[in-house]
């Protein structure tokens, strides 16, 4: 698969490599695709009501049933979120938000929507949906773990949940959940709230392992004729790397869970070294808080890209196909999202650069992060390339695809100074460091969940959602959010520290009241925003047009199954037969702007894409 | 689908063919089944919750200022009167890594059909995980008799026993896991369900004696991972 | 064609809140000017992309935006292209790199004539400790601290009689004179930061941490905690004073030194009197609430 593009007619190749069987010599049948290698897949079908809906073994419905119950997180996250910036905002309106709870906000939000609500929402939810359809298998190779994956899910948010009525309320340690400070007196949940917290993080782990296994090995062993790696969508590359990734870096979250539930109940002391509280030598020693960390950021630094990857994917997929225009470097695109996976796992410590580890370490790290920026920028160019010379359609899911663009060029290039182990002295720890991560993994992954809620609502519920409300609701989330955002980093120059209740009356940080004032007000705008969206599904359930079949003229499989929205085994009789890769828009002489991956070669014959 | 033959597909020779290969349609690793796929990825990640464990404890044991306890004394047995390094370990090694040889019997006799002698040896390696965790409780009585605690002990830094507990416990955790599968798989087996492909009880799946193997593959596991248990906490 | 104006004035928008905006740097006042000058670059360089990126984007909107019957073009990759764009944005990358790498050797290699400062916090405060006329600070343990022995000091360490004992959360600073800063913390992490001198590190305890800087603006400066420490962490503030060398010296000679304080304690005791201590230990009373 190296060179083979090298000259003019190089891309042509892209659609009928490998048809004549081997990859090499012609074969005289040119729509030859190799026969089945797996057998009929043994589907069990729901017997009633409970099976149906309920403990489901098909991956749509568990598709959906992690939608809805992220959702469900984000929504709570969303209104921590507003609690916070009311206090930040307006500092004392609100009277029962004490520092207790405005940390115990924090803590929660940061960490229901780093992993309960985008994790699940983009491997559980888009995964479960999409992979099955979009590599052409009839479900999951696991349903029934599949199942105990989404129920496992659900328990763990009924724990995470749980954690806000025990005494002591949650956990307030930041979601870093740092030693000693996390278990200890003087951080609020220290007691209920953060053993909860832990055990809801390790179901999390354990339901995601099973979920994950079954991602992956329905895209390396379960995909359909003619389906080849460099075929799938780019969806189903960010999402399987997302999973390996995943594979990898919970369990460092999980071992340090179990760490520190142990320093918690029995007194180990892993974590914690020799500590004086109150005058008092506690019983603790020898630990060291330090490891905690190296665990915790070799889980959270993949992390970030278990969000974006997904994001990276969709994002793609969308842009080609209502730019009508294949993706640009389709090869690099999936090198770089490898590329990118692959080197997460080297960066972990530049979240430690003033965290008292071995200063050397920084040479070492600032290197590796500053490396991914190539990958991430060469992703960044392949996009707009893909708009240039296009056919684009401005409606609301390519705005979503053209914020997100914005959004994420913004957030990643901070991601330099951050990531450049002494720019990141003077802003770690500030506002800086919260407008960045919010910019470029709040609200990049966001935009894109929002296009991909636009584009894939026609197939789940078999309606098109309106399209001036929806956008109505990208530009007030858009420019609200940004507004958010941008302002924000400039009180990280100022010097405002993160994390702080309250800015008392250092007359520098008094400055930044107005601003703060602001940002709170936009924060409250893009919140009640979402409500359009709410407004817009109700609205088309209930009178919206019925979507036509394949509505917006796409290529890849999802859009070809027997039915809208499609059945369980997702394509009736037979399965489909891949012929070329998603991305063949507008093709020279082809009547249509658009090749499904199904069209064969012969149906095609007069297209220049076939002339070989 | 164990049949590793795949029509219409020839391996080309090189590194070539091997990136050819994995980037196949269909399947990346030709004639595997989906559950010995799934079986070694999961055993990956688990490699990575050992590693965890085991680095943790290598960091812990490098840096605290009190000096760790002698493996050699701690654990050492008496046997008639002579107190003798390491031999309930080197017993509890000998079971595990034994019952991992009856257990790669037990699929060949699976993949055999020999039901009988397949279902004896998922017994007899099932009796040798219940030893070996059976062992296991008694050398942690034996330690929490002579005062070893998660938080203390009498002969050193207080790590040695939080991380002797949590690592050898999680791994405890796993043979015993490990034991009731293997006691379920060999009433099926017995019971001839592989041979029928009787739909199991809660997967509504049809089984088949490659659940054995399967099986096999977290047994063998495991008895790695106490090779480097064993080499970490009583050899270093 | 609307959504291509919006964008447009997002990013001049952006462009010119930057140029206008109030909110900046506060003075420096250390020798970190090399941090801020690579944020400038970095400045210079990623906003440079992300205007161009962005107005490319825009462009397309206008130029390319659908039309009944437009061909797009068909180019799956363009090699060339490609290959460039990947040796620019990896030149740049590094042109960021270099000069980052350059001043981190810098930050932590500290110069030998750099006055060490005992930096201990607790929840939640401050307190420091200079080194006597040997220039040597005397070693410590946690286990040590108590009302006589507020710094924890091993009293058999000869180093440590004559330390300087500043039992106060605000401390003074010579001017043009490096400080390494040496970390440590009685229960949780901390971090000891003052925006004018750019530069911070955690306080972790079990270690010791270190960082340097040269303040080079006689004032009075805020310190802030930057590492969550728990409900007091927003008020766990202290200050600074960098003064000149004849002002700050005078104020050294006030400061009592831990023989000082022990051969207060024995007179006292000496006395049969009760020592009544403020003791820096009880929590404060407004931030912390027991449930």
């Amino acid at each position: 698969m190296s060179d083979e593009y090298e000259n003019k007619s190089s891309y042509q190749a892209q659609s009928s490599e490998t048809i004549s069987g081997t990859g090499s010599g012609v074969s005289p049948d040119m729509d030859y695709v190799r026969p089945a290698e797996n057998p009929e897949q043994d589907l069990y079908h729901a017997h009633s009501f409970i099976e149906k809906w309920v403990f489901c073994q098909d991956a749509k419905v568990i598709g959906v049933q992690y939608f809805l119950t992220a959702v469900f997180t984000g929504v709570v996250g969303l209104i921590l979120s507003w609690l916070m910036r009311l206090q930040l905002g307006f500092p004392g309106l609100a009277g029962f938000i004490t520092a207790e709870h405005y940390y115990q906000f924090v803590t929660m939000h940061g960490m229901i929507m780093v992993v309960y609500f985008l994790t699940a929402l983009f491997l559980g939810g888009f995964g479960n949906y999409l992979i099955p359809l979009m590599v052409g298998a009839r479900d999951m190779v696991f349903p029934y773990v599949n199942m105990l994956s989404f129920w496992m899910f659900f328990v763990a948010v009924a724990v995470l949940m749980a954690s806000f009525f025990v005494p002591g309320g949650p956990t307030g340690a930041g979601w870093t959940l740092y030693p000693p400070q996390t278990i200890l007196e003087g951080t609020p949940g220290h007691g209920w709230g953060i053993l909860l917290m832990l055990i809801s993080l390790s179901l999390f782990v354990i339901g995601f392992t099973m979920g994950g296994l079954n991602y992956m090995i329905t895209i390396l062993q379960a995909r359909t004729r003619g389906m080849t790696l460099m075929r799938m969508p780019l969806t189903v590359w960010g999402i399987f790397t997302a999973t390996v990734l995943a594979m990898l870096a919970f369990p460092a979250l999980l071992v340090s869970s179990i760490m520190m539930t142990l320093d918690k109940l029995l007194g180990t002391s892993f974590f914690m070294p020799t500590i004086l509280k109150a005058g008092e030598v506690l019983e603790y020693g020898g630990g060291s808080p330090i490891l905690f960390q190296h665990l915790f950021w070799f889980f959270g630094h993949p992390e970030v890209y278990i969000v974006a990857l997904p994001a990276f994917g969709i994002v793609s997929d969308l842009i080609s196909v209502h730019a009508r225009k294949n993706i640009f470097g389709y090869r690099m695109m999936v090198w770089a999202i490898v590329g990118i996976g692959a080197l997460s796992f080297f960066v972990w410590a530049h979240h430690m650069y003033v965290s008292g580890m071995n200063p050397w370490f920084g040479f070492f790290f600032a290197s590796t992060t500053l490396i991914i920026a190539v990958p991430t920028a060469m992703k960044v160019y392949n996009w707009i390339l893909t708009l240039w010379r296009g056919n684009i359609r401005i409606n609301t899911v390519m705005l979503w695809c053209l914020g997100f663009i914005v959004t994420f060029v913004n957030g990643g290039i901070t991601g330099i100074f951050l990531g450049n182990v002494s720019v990141d002295v003077p802003l770690s720890d500030t506002y800086f460091v919260v407008a960045h991560f919010h910019m470029v993994m709040g609200i990049a992954p966001l935009m894109v969940i929002m296009g991909a809620i636009y584009h894939w609502f026609p197939l789940v519920a078999g309606k098109m959602l309106d399209e001036k409300l929806g956008k109505w609701h990208f530009w007030t989330t858009f420019l609200g959010a940004y507004s958010i955002y941008f302002p924000m980093h400039y009180l990280g120059f100022i010097g405002v520290p993160r994390r702080y209740y309250e800015m008392y009356d250092s007359p520098y940080m008094t400055s930044g009241v107005g601003l703060n004032e602001f940002i709170s007000t936009a924060a409250f705008i893009v919140g009640a925003a979402q409500l359009i969206l709410v407004f817009n599904i109700v609205k088309t359930m209930k009178t919206g047009k019925k979507a036509e079949k394949n509505p917006w003229k796409a290529n890849s499989l999802e859009w070809f199954t027997s039915t809208v929205p499609p059945e369980h085994g997702n394509f009736g009789e037979r399965l489909p037969v891949v012929h070329r890769w998603p991305y063949d828009y507008n093709v020279p002489g082809a009547g249509e702007d658009y090749l499904p991956q199904t069209a064969a070669p012969s149906e095609v014959a007069h297209t220049e894409v076939e002339k070989t | 689908m164990s049949d590793p033959k795949i029509d219409g597909f020839e391996l080309e020779k090189g590194f070539r063919g091997m990136a050819k290969d994995t980037g196949s349609d269909q399947t990346m690793f030709k004639g595997v089944h989906w559950g010995k796929a799934m079986m070694w990825i999961f055993l990956l990640s688990d490699t990575f919750v050992f590693s965890c464990f085991l680095i943790a404890y290598m960091k812990g044991r490098a840096s605290t200022p009190v000096e760790w306890p002698n493996p050699s004394e701690v654990f050492a047995l008496d046997a008639f009167g002579v107190p003798v390094p390491l031999l309930l370990i080197a017993l509890m090694t000998f079971v595990l890594i034994t019952s991992s040889g009856t257990m790669a019997l037990a699929v060949k006799y699976g993949y055999e059909r020999n039901r009988k002698m397949c279902g004896y040896l998922i017994l007899a390696t099932a009796l040798g995980g219940l030893t070996f965790v059976g062992m296991q409780a008694y050398e942690w009585s034996k330690l929490i008799h002579e005062g070893v605690r998660p938080w203390e002990n009498p002969f050193g830094a207080a790590q040695f026993g939080s991380f002797f507990f949590m690592i050898t416990g999680f791994h405890g955790t796993h043979v015993s896991i490990g034991v009731i599968f293997l006691f379920i798989y060999c009433y099926k087996v017995f019971a001839g369900h592989y041979d029928e492909g009787k739909r199991g009880w809660f997967t509504k799946m049809k089984g088949d004696y490659v659940e054995v193997e399967i099986l096999g593959l977290y047994w063998h596991f495991v008895d790695l991972v106490w090779v480097f248990i064993f080499a970490f906490f009583y050899l270093w | 064609m609307h959504a291509g104006i919006i964008f447009f004035l997002v990013i001049l928008g952006s462009v010119l809140f930057h140029i206008f905006t109030p909110w900046y740097w506060t003075d420096i006042a250390s020798n970190w000017q090399g941090m801020d000058d690579t944020i400038t670059l970095t400045f210079w360089v990623g906003g440079g992309v992300f205007v161009a990126v962005c107005l490319f984007m825009v462009y397309c909107v206008f130029r390319y935006s659908y039309k009944e019957g437009r061909k797009a073009e068909y180019k799956p990759e363009d090699k060339k292209l490609e290959k460039i764009l990947t040796w620019a944005t990896t030149l740049g990358v590094a042109a960021l790199l270099a000069p980052g790498l350059i001043i981190w050797n810098q930050y932590v290699n500290v110069p030998k004539n750099a006055l060490e400062v005992d930096v201990m916090a607790w929840q939640w405060g401050w307190q420091y400790r200079l080194p006597g006329e040997d220039g040597k600070l005397g070693t410590t343990k946690v286990t040590n601290i108590n009302d006589e022995n507020p710094f924890g000091i091993n009293v058999d360490d000869p180093f440590g009689r004559d330390d300087i004992l500043v039992q106060s959360d605000y401390i003074n600073l010579e001017n043009n004179k490096p400080v390494k800063i040496l970390l440590r913390s009685v229960d949780v992490l901390h971090n000891w930061y003052v925006p004018q001198f750019r530069s911070k590190m955690d306080a972790v305890p079990g270690i010791v941490t270190f960082y340097w800087f040269e303040p080079n603006k006689v004032g009075e400066y805020e310190v802030l905690c930057a590492e969550y420490c728990g409900v007091g962490h927003y008020a766990m503030r202290g200050g600074v004073e960098v003064q000149s060398t004849e002002n700050y010296n005078k104020w050294l000679s006030e400061q009592e030194t831990f023989q000082d304080l022990i051969a207060k304690q024995e007179k006292l005791e000496f006395e049969n009197k009760k020592i009544v201590k403020n003791n820096n230990f009880i929590l404060n009373k407004d931030i912390y609430k027991e449930e």
